[in-house]
């Protein structure tokens, strides 16, 4: 009964949402799709970091590597070997999946301290690669794209990566799977005596939260037409990422959506004039977010009641 | 053929002039994990802080920068009991992702605060220059000095560890926090004494590193990155084995920058990092693997 309750008073907001978002570029100016663009893009980065940093507590501080990836599989599949874009698309997601596989395979077999020194490495090792294979990624001059796509289709696009991987949050957070993972967060060693294949269940977590980075990196490359190692390995994002999730509720649904929703409307009202202060802003977000609401504006908005605690938020 | 050795002898020393400081670095950071299981991730900007502690002394009022650790090394050991206290205190014990956002979130406002208030510009205390020349080796001065200090500090800092009924009590609290406590030993104390001193360690890493290399606010990043390195190479919370990692790190920067470029060698630092993740996680310098798994 509650359920339906809950499915009722979901609906009617969500449904206008779908329907502002997909009228929108066709009422407003371009710097508003230009903007909406950006929102869909932090959405999904905040998704991809929450799947395995939220759910598992595992931290991953090198989270922007796979966007990265992404962004010069998608320019380089699309420019050197002319791929159309869907397959290109898919492969930029494949080839962020296969680089985490690798890196978890190595990593999440152990305890977290090393899972993030080993991110915040490997990161930094695959922005020098890419500055160095000048032959084959133009080195740190970057690579100039051809426009591949107009802005309303990779506004449809990165729209359509957002609403999915939020779905796949929904979908992951009422899954055996996701509570197998939260019990990874709680009590690793307690997770394993019960059965839970830890290991197993950490590196699925990872290939899948690598994907829609690696996706909404090659949108993303498509979208600005250049790319460089600097710009889409930047340690920024990251940080983007974490502050995020942790504002709205890390290990939540929803919380990425007001994570991101808050730095988009942010950033655009007032950092971006003050951009070195907006760092330190960020880092002192970080310190009293984790002192004082570790759990998040969702967290906050479930204990007063306005939002049903279950999971599916 | 003896050209030639004593090119290679010559890399190797200037690996291991800088694997000192490294050392005295990491062995700060793997002290912190040792005692209270916290990655400190603002290591690498406080030991910019260092550096620029004693770049101003040097630029404002001539300090020399080896005196400057006279007053850099205290009030990083304040410092850091001050940030114990406010901040990492409050996340010791609880989930490990709540300790790295925390330090990592007092790492970015000290390097931002840093780039709002010194500029981004690159600095470097010039204070002295030349080198020593013997058996048709040259090694430069200010890295040899800088080599020296680092080397008497890790030792002092590993002396007091040993010797003193205070660094017992770190030791104690590192091996086990529950039964130190038990034998009346003040755990919180402990840990604020402990971050102070891994402060004051990233802090005259800084110090030194400043007379040898230029620097600026983001330092801190590739730094960090390298006592992570370091760490995971000489076995997670090992003293000794962050002093060897930190040597063995230099050494291997160096012989990579030789024969490829200077570009790979901050690579190999990561990748060698992976590979001892791969292989050995323990560490490669850890004979038992005590230390495996980090908090397991």
């Amino acid at each position: 009964m509650s359920r339906l309750w809950g499915w009722r008073l979901a609906l009617p907001p969500a449904l206008v949402l779908l329907l502002v978002g997909g009228v929108l570029p066709w009422v407003s100016s371009a710097y508003v799709v230009s903007l909406a663009i950006l929102f869909f893009l932090s959405l999904t980065l905040a998704q991809s970091w929450n799947l395995i940093s939220g759910y598992t507590g595992y931290v991953s501080f090198g989270h922007v590597v796979f966007f990265g990836v992404g962004a010069y599989t998608g320019a380089l599949l699309a420019t050197r070997w002319e791929w159309p874009w869907l397959p290109a698309l898919l492969m930029s997601g494949a080839a962020a999946a296969l680089l985490a596989l690798g890196v978890g395979a190595i990593c999440l077999r152990l305890r977290g301290a090393y899972f993030a020194i080993a991110m915040l490495g490997l990161n930094e090792a695959v922005q020098i690669l890419a500055s160095t294979w000048e032959s084959l990624t133009g080195g740190g001059l970057g690579l100039t794209l051809p426009p591949l796509l107009e802005r309303e289709p990779i506004y449809y696009l990165m729209g359509g990566l957002a609403l999915g991987s939020t779905a796949l949050a929904h979908v992951v957070a009422s899954s055996r799977f996701g509570l197998q993972l939260l019990a990874i967060r709680e009590d690793e060693v307690g997770a394993e005596a019960v059965g839970v294949p830890t290991t197993r269940r950490k590196i699925e977590a990872f290939v899948l939260s690598a994907v829609p980075a690696g996706m909404a990196g090659s949108l993303h490359a498509w979208h600005v037409s250049y790319i460089d190692p600097a710009s889409v390995f930047s340690v920024l994002m990251t940080i983007q990422m974490i502050v995020m999730v942790l504002l709205g509720g890390a290990g939540t649904v929803l919380g990425p959506v007001v994570g991101a929703a808050a730095y988009t409307i942010l950033n655009e009202i007032f950092w971006v004039r003050f951009p070195f202060l907006q760092m330190t802003l960020v880092g002192a977000a970080i310190l009293l977010l984790i002192l004082y609401m570790p759990m998040g504006v969702v967290h906050l908005l479930q204990e007063r009641g306005w939002l049903p605690r279950t999971r599916k938020v | 053929m003896l050209e030639d050795s004593s090119l290679y002898l010559q890399v190797i020393l200037g690996g291991l002039l800088l694997g000192a400081l490294y050392a005295l670095l990491a062995c700060g950071l793997n002290l912190i994990f040792g005692v209270m299981r916290v990655i400190n991730v603002a290591h690498g900007a406080l030991m910019m802080l260092g550096a620029y502690g004693t770049f101003w002394l040097y630029t404002l009022w001539g300090v020399h920068p080896l005196l400057s650790l006279l007053l850099v090394i205290p009030a990083f050991l304040l410092f850091g009991i001050l940030l114990q206290r406010i901040f990492v205190e409050r996340v010791v014990g609880g989930p490990e992702l709540a300790s790295l956002l925390l330090t990592f979130g007092l790492g970015i406002c000290f390097a931002n605060l840093a780039l709002n208030f010194w500029k981004a510009d690159f600095r470097s205390v010039p204070y002295l220059s030349g080198a020593y020349t013997f058996w048709g080796l040259a090694l430069s001065r200010p890295r040899v000095a800088a080599f020296t200090a680092a080397l008497l500090l890790t030792l002092t800092t590993y002396l007091f560890l040993k010797k003193t009924r205070l660094g017992k009590a770190i030791r104690a609290t590192a091996q086990q926090s529950a039964v130190a406590m038990l034998c009346g030993i003040d755990a919180r104390r402990v840990r604020r004494i402990t971050y102070g001193l891994g402060a004051a360690m990233a802090a005259a890493a800084g110090s030194l590193l400043s007379t040898i290399y230029s620097f600026n606010p983001e330092m801190g990043h590739v730094f960090n990155l390298k006592a992570f390195a370091i760490i995971v190479l000489g076995g997670m919370g090992s003293f000794p084995g962050a002093f060897w990692g930190g040597l063995l790190l230099g050494v291997i920067e160096a012989l990579v920058a030789f024969f490829w470029t200077t570009q790979v060698s901050e690579a190999a630092a990561y990748l060698l990092m992976l590979l001892v993740l791969l292989l050995k996680p323990e560490g490669l310098l850890s004979a038992s693997g005590g230390a495996a798994g980090g908090r397991g």
